[in-house]
């Protein structure tokens, strides 16, 4: 055996030791077809080329395996903000019918004297009313965005927690 | 399917129309098709990678070291047929010069 030929089997040895599972096969059937090629410089760049073969289909699996994973990233990210944006629009609105709820009270104490003394259309108001939209509303929206209910029942909770210490200390 | 037929591909499609039924070497394919190791390896693992060849290791004489040869799948073989100017109709030499190198 040559030299040239002798360089060739342990260049292609060599790329097949170190190229990635995907590309092994191809390199080894490069190795191969080694013993089949007349002439020692022919055999020699016929090593050359299947190392570039091999180098550029490792790099072309390798680009495409970080793109993949970039995007599952991205998605995943996508994915984490649109349930955060949830959440909140889901906490704001309940936060904003809970001051719609505490402002028709204070509205209607101030329409009807007297009502302001009673501490019923308070409850009513500011807690009971306002608290049964939440669950009712987190019901419904449970399947379809799930995000907004949550954000729905936290805030609701941490309101009725608030009225509830709120009418306690008084 | 969003195969990219340069001319190369072209000549090594070719190269399966001849005797489709066949197993083929990369080295008698390379002798064939007159591309070196480098064009036609990079060639062929795209088409096994789109399901158009399928290949398979020689079960060689014993003390002999297996080959890996290749040969057109059906749908390989309807894809170069439907897409290919083949030697079939007479025009790939023609097709293949006119693309010229890319």
């Amino acid at each position: 055996m040559g030299t040239p030929r002798n360089l060739a089997a342990r260049l292609l040895t060599a790329v097949l030791r170190y190229a990635p599972p995907e590309s092994r096969e191809w390199a080894s059937a490069m190795l191969r077809e080694l013993d089949f090629i007349e002439g020692d410089w022919p055999a020699f760049f016929w090593a050359l080329g299947s190392a570039a073969a091999i180098a550029r289909h490792a790099a072309s699996n390798w680009k495409s395996w970080n793109s993949n994973k970039k995007q599952t990233e991205e998605e995943k990210m996508n994915s984490t903000g649109k349930k955060a944006a949830g959440v909140a629009s889901g906490a704001g609105l309940a936060l904003l019918l809970a001051f719609a709820g505490m402002g028709m009270v204070q509205f209607i104490g101030f329409m009807i004297p007297g009502l302001e003394n009673l501490h019923w259309p308070h409850f009513l108001g500011a807690i009971i009313v306002p608290e049964i939209v939440f669950v009712v509303s987190a019901i419904l929206l449970w399947r379809k965005r799930p995000p907004v209910a949550v954000g729905i029942l936290l805030m609701g909770a941490a309101i009725g927690v608030h009225v509830a210490v709120h009418f306690a200390m008084r | 399917m969003n195969l990219r037929l340069s001319p190369q591909t072209l000549i090594v499609l070719d190269a399966f129309l001849d005797q489709a039924e066949e197993w083929k070497y990369g080295y008698d394919l390379s002798r064939v098709t007159g591309l070196k190791s480098g064009t036609l390896y990079p060639i062929l693992m795209r088409l096994a990678e789109r399901r158009l060849l399928e290949t398979a290791w020689e079960a060689g004489e014993p003390g002999r070291p297996p080959r890996h040869m290749y040969r057109f799948t059906p749908e390989g073989l309807r894809f170069t047929r439907a897409n290919a100017p083949s030697r079939s109709t007479g025009n790939l030499g023609k097709v293949a010069l006119e693309l010229g190198p890319r």
